[in-house]
């Protein structure tokens, strides 16, 4: 892992146009490189190259590989990873060839969809009968019970049905249970084969428990159909996967490969690319692209630093368990390239706030369990899609539950419980006001914890800000800045002061003869700022009037000012919210302990405590981690990060990257 | 109460919800999908992933529809919990809209069964028989024999009196256009009311919303009804929706009872929608051929895409406009019905085989 964003370096290649293929090729199997498009060459010579071609175009190849992946789904089969195999073998493109497969394969399923909406519109002419007679509704009903005397049974009975309801005529007298609405299409059929109607009353009232009992049983069967339907969709897709896999992974290639070539350009006989590559894999590059072309080739490095900072691509190389943080991280901005990488500070200001704001040894506990099951689960159902509690919140749990269990053990405190000696003081004694030794006693103290942990957090941004701002050499900012220098040490100054007035009970203000002078100069720092500044930009050749120069100076030391002042001021008082969730939390699990004694009944208490822990762990959890989210977010990145970055997205088999 | 804490909560949701609504990428992979089947499969993942669910089970698009009409109204439903009690009964109003439409559907259900002798089995099952507003018994009229039994169906509700104005002689002979119009004006009415009792601003958004929205409703009925035929003042009456600034200036001039409505009309339109006048005048001077009905109605349609665009342009200048107001509700609204439509749309005309290139056409892409 390196403190800082990875180092990269510009390939900038020419090969001969015989050794392309290979060279795509070698280089989508090691996918570390970002392609980019050769700009710097002069306008006479750009001109003379020529940009790629295609036979296919990557539209059309994105479209068919949407195509395949939507059926894929479908049939409920996960898309497969590309390997090196498939380079190696790599089938030619036939895409008249697949839209064949794929358009019979589509009209199949079609065919199995039409079947599947006649039957349930079957199904839903017979639920009305059954729902009219479940809800009581008879009068929209026409039952006949009887028989014809003229022309077949079969004939009645297929006109019948084209009218829609249920016939029983396997046994006499026939039962016909239609809805009222069709009464006159039925009579009219009915008269058509002489139908008389029984006298037989037993028949009459059994007929409508027997015709809703067929119409249910065959909704029933209907119902049984459907689902076999559904799942024979998915068996259609299934029995063609293989070929439906090797479509995809051909297109996916061929997809690929447009993209990296897509960014090539030509001569007559070679062919010249450029693209970012993380310095430790630029040897591996060099030797890859020299084997493959039999040293045909000519290869150019470009040192990060020979380019604009901002189009240089960004990639931080934290290690794989820090993986949650560096989300977070990617979630605020990109870092800017060769700036600190914010990700293991994060982690660890993330993890202590949290620590502080939510400590308890058992809800930790429970909360790793949460994490733990749920990341089991996960990898046991990848194809599994995101509940409330995603994948993302497994992963942190699984940091969140032991931070919180420390918490737990520096303060003694175990479900709301004081179960354990605490390491440093029991916390939630404090918080209830009881006689506590030690140096912390009361709510202040836990206070005054906190705004020394928000000092901390705020100088560790400074300086991280300082580190950056010297590796751009940027010295100007360094020193006049208001989160450089000047800022820092106005930021001491102010501690001091603050800690003097606090130390004297409130009554008297700290003097020092380093106080004024050191204050002074800082002020005149800023003052001049703007003056300096306007000379550095006069030298540039961006002259300034002198007026404009005056007003922007005096406007700028106010606003400068004020910004460290009250700016860093709320910062630090902003970090009370740590104290604030802590002993919300403490006081919350002693309001819970307080109602779990009054039912006097063991079961009760104990089911008063569970419901309690739940409750505090979804709540307070939340808002502990929101606000440890917060804190670092605008207290602690606003100090260093200035998030200008381009994110680094190298092109390989593996790739998610979207050809298009 | 104040309205930031009216619409505090409300502003917050929807515009998170409209900051995740689909992209046209959904949309245009749906129109790209060669057959029904894979159009319905580019659902997953997305929020309309239920209607996947109901296709993969009946295969049925009618079901799919009922199922996006029953997940409209919840919407409404929830939307109108979220907000005080008069903005929560205008939601109601526009609920009313969804009712009537629901309306329609029985009475063509109805008509087909018994004024055409159709046999409508199946489809009642597609009707949505649960209350919105008003209790209807849509049982009730989905099988009445006779039109005294299917007004019955209505009673005690406002669509009760308008049902009674018609007889089934009329409807025979007229066909169901003068009755649907008819339930149409009842709904503005309606809407006309419940904005009179909002208060302050969002009356006056409301107000604007919807007096622009019927104009722009009434410029394209009077652009088709202008080609093929020249309504007299009654027919006129008839189909022109009595909101709106045209309409209130039309009526307050007598432009309807002129000797040549349509062009006293037009001028109004070009007074107060001088750009749509003009892009409309751009559309029927570039059409290739205007003799044949064909070309008549490709033209009818690149105008209703340019006003929808243009309806879609008043709602989006609402959402950077009072965010403590109900313009960011009556926005969403739109927004999620037009998604409805769309995606209705699509899976139509995947259902009748038309071309990607018809489809995009009919959706005005």
């Amino acid at each position: 892992m390196s403190m800082f964003t990875r180092k990269m370096r510009m390939l900038t290649a020419v090969v001969m146009e015989s050794d392309r293929d290979s060279v795509v090729k070698a280089l989508l199997e090691k996918g570390v490189m970002e392609f980019v498009h050769i700009g710097s060459l002069p306008d006479e010579k750009m001109s003379k190259l020529s940009s790629h071609s295609s036979s296919v175009p990557k539209a059309a190849l994105t479209d068919m590989r949407v195509r395949v992946e939507t059926l894929l789904k479908e049939g409920g089969i996960q898309l497969p990873e590309l390997d090196s195999s498939i380079i190696d073998s790599l089938p030619a493109l036939d895409m008249d060839s697949y839209k064949r497969t794929l358009d019979k394969l589509s009209l199949s399923l079609q065919s199995v969809r039409d079947k599947q909406r006649e039957i349930n519109q079957d199904s839903n002419a017979l639920s009305e009968i059954i729902r009219y007679n479940a809800e009581k509704k008879d009068e929209y009903l026409d039952l006949r019970v009887g028989e014809n005397t003229h022309g077949s049974a079969e004939d009645l009975l297929n006109r019948l049905e084209q009218i829609g309801g249920i016939f029983i005529f396997s046994s006499r007298p026939y039962i016909s249970l239609t809805l009222r609405r069709d009464s006159q299409r039925v009579t009219e059929v009915m008269d058509k084969f002489s139908w008389t109607e029984s006298t037989d009353s037993e028949a009459q009232k059994t007929a409508m428990g027997i015709a809703i009992k067929a119409a249910q049983e065959r909704t029933e069967s209907y119902r049984t159909d459907l689902e076999k339907l559904s799942v024979d969709v998915k068996e259609r897709i299934r029995n063609v996967s293989p070929e439906l896999l090797t479509i995809w992974k051909t297109v996916r290639l061929h997809e690929l490969c447009e993209h990296v070539e897509s960014f090539f350009s030509y001569t007559r006989n070679t062919t010249l690319f450029s693209g970012w590559v993380p310095s430790e894999f630029s040897d591996d590059i060099t030797s890859l692209i020299g084997k493959v072309t039999s040293g045909r080739c000519i290869i150019e490095w470009t040192e990060a630093d020979e380019v604009p900072r901002d189009e240089v691509p960004v990639e931080m190389s934290s290690p794989r368990i820090l993986r949650p943080f560096e989300r977070m991280v990617n979630n605020y901005s990109t870092p800017e390239y060769g700036s600190i990488n914010p990700t293991p500070f994060t982690a660890v200001a993330y993890l202590c706030m949290f620590a502080l704001m939510f400590a308890d040894l058992g809800q930790g506990v429970i909360l790793l369990l949460v994490g733990l099951a749920g990341s089991w689960m996960y990898k046991k159902h990848p194809e599994k899609k995101d509940g409330i509690i995603s994948r993302y919140l497994c992963s942190l749990l699984i940091f969140l539950g032991p931070a919180s269990m420390v918490g737990g053990l520096l303060f003694g405190s175990c479900f709301g419980f004081e179960l354990i000696p605490p390491l440093w003081f029991p916390y939630d004694a404090v918080v209830e006001g009881e006689p506590v030794q030690g140096l912390i006693q009361d709510i202040y103290d836990i206070l005054g914890i906190t705004i020394k942990f928000g000092i901390v957090i705020i100088y560790a941004g400074l300086i991280l800000n300082w580190i950056n701002l010297t590796r751009k050499r940027r010295y100007f900012e360094l020193i006049f800045d208001k989160n450089g220098l000047v800022g820092g040490v106005m930021y001491a100054l102010g501690i001091w002061f603050a800690w003097g007035f606090v130390a004297s009970g409130y009554k008297t203000f700290p003097s020092a003869p380093f106080f004024a002078p050191v204050l002074i100069v800082c002020l005149a720092l800023i003052v001049i700022k703007g003056p300096l500044g306007a000379v550095i930009n006069a030298r540039n050749g961006h002259r300034e009037s002198i007026g404009r120069v005056i007003i922007d100076t005096v406007m700028d030391f106010l606003v400068e000012v004020l910004e460290i002042f009250s700016g860093l001021l709320s910062n630090t008082l902003s970090f009370m919210r740590v104290a604030g969730l802590g002993i919300a939390h403490a006081s919350l699990m002693s309001a819970f302990y307080q109602m779990a004694d009054m039912p006097g009944n063991g079961i009760a208490k104990i089911a008063i405590m569970i419901l309690g822990n739940v409750l505090v762990i979804v709540l307070e959890g939340l808002s502990a981690g929101i606000q440890s989210l917060r804190l670092n977010y605008y207290e602690f990145f606003t100090k260093y990060f200035t998030g200008h970055g381009v994110a680094f997205e190298p092109v390989g088999l593996r790739s998610r990257t979207r050809a298009d | 109460m104040s309205r930031v804490s009216d619409y505090a909560f409300v502003n917050a949701k929807l515009r998170a919800r409209i900051g995740i609504m689909h992209d046209s990428t959904l949309f245009d992979e749906m129109i790209k999908a060669p057959s029904l089947t894979e159009a319905v499969a580019k659902l997953e993942g997305s929020h309309h992933a239920n209607l996947l669910e109901v296709y993969r089970n009946t295969g049925d698009l009618q079901q799919l529809e009922l199922q996006m009409l029953d997940d409209e109204i919840s919407l409404y439903r929830e939307i109108e919990g979220y907000l005080p009690s008069l903005p929560s009964s205008f939601i109601s109003v526009l609920l009313e809209k969804i009712e009537v439409d629901n309306v329609k559907n029985v009475i063509r259900l109805w008509y087909s069964d018994v004024v055409r002798q159709h046999i409508i089995s199946y489809r009642s099952a597609y009707l949505y028989k649960k209350q919105i507003v008003h209790e209807i018994d849509y049982d009730k009229a989905v099988n009445a024999v006779s039109f005294p039994e299917f007004v019955h169906a209505f009673k005690g509700t406002p669509y009760e009196a308008v049902l009674d104005a018609f007889s089934m002689e009329r409807l025979a002979s007229e066909g169901l256009f003068p009755l649907e119009i008819a339930l149409d004006h009842l709904w503005f009415s309606h809407l006309e009311k419940g904005i009179e009792k909002l208060g302050g601003i969002d009356r006056k958004i409301a107000s604007q919303i919807y007096n622009t929205d019927v104009d722009l409703k009434n410029i394209l009925m009077l652009t088709r009804y202008s080609y093929s035929y020249h309504l007299a003042y009654e027919e006129l009456e008839r189909v022109m929706i009595p909101m709106g600034y045209i309409y209130k200036e039309a009526e307050k001039t007598g432009a309807l009872k002129s000797d040549d409505p349509m062009s006293v009309l037009s001028a109004i339109v070009r007074h107060h929608y001088p750009q749509i006048s003009e892009e409309i005048q751009r559309i029927r001077r570039t059409a290739d051929d205007l003799t044949t009905v064909e070309e008549n109605n490709r033209e009818i349609v690149l105008i209703e895409a340019y006003l929808g665009e243009r309806r879609k342009h008043e709602y989006k200048k609402i959402l950077v406009g009072d965010p403590f107001s109900i313009g960011v509700v009556l926005a969403y609204f739109f927004l999620c019905l037009q998604e409805d439509s769309t995606i209705r749309a699509i899976l139509s005309g995947k259902y009748y085989g038309r071309s990607e290139m018809k489809i995009r056409e009919g959706l005005g892409l």
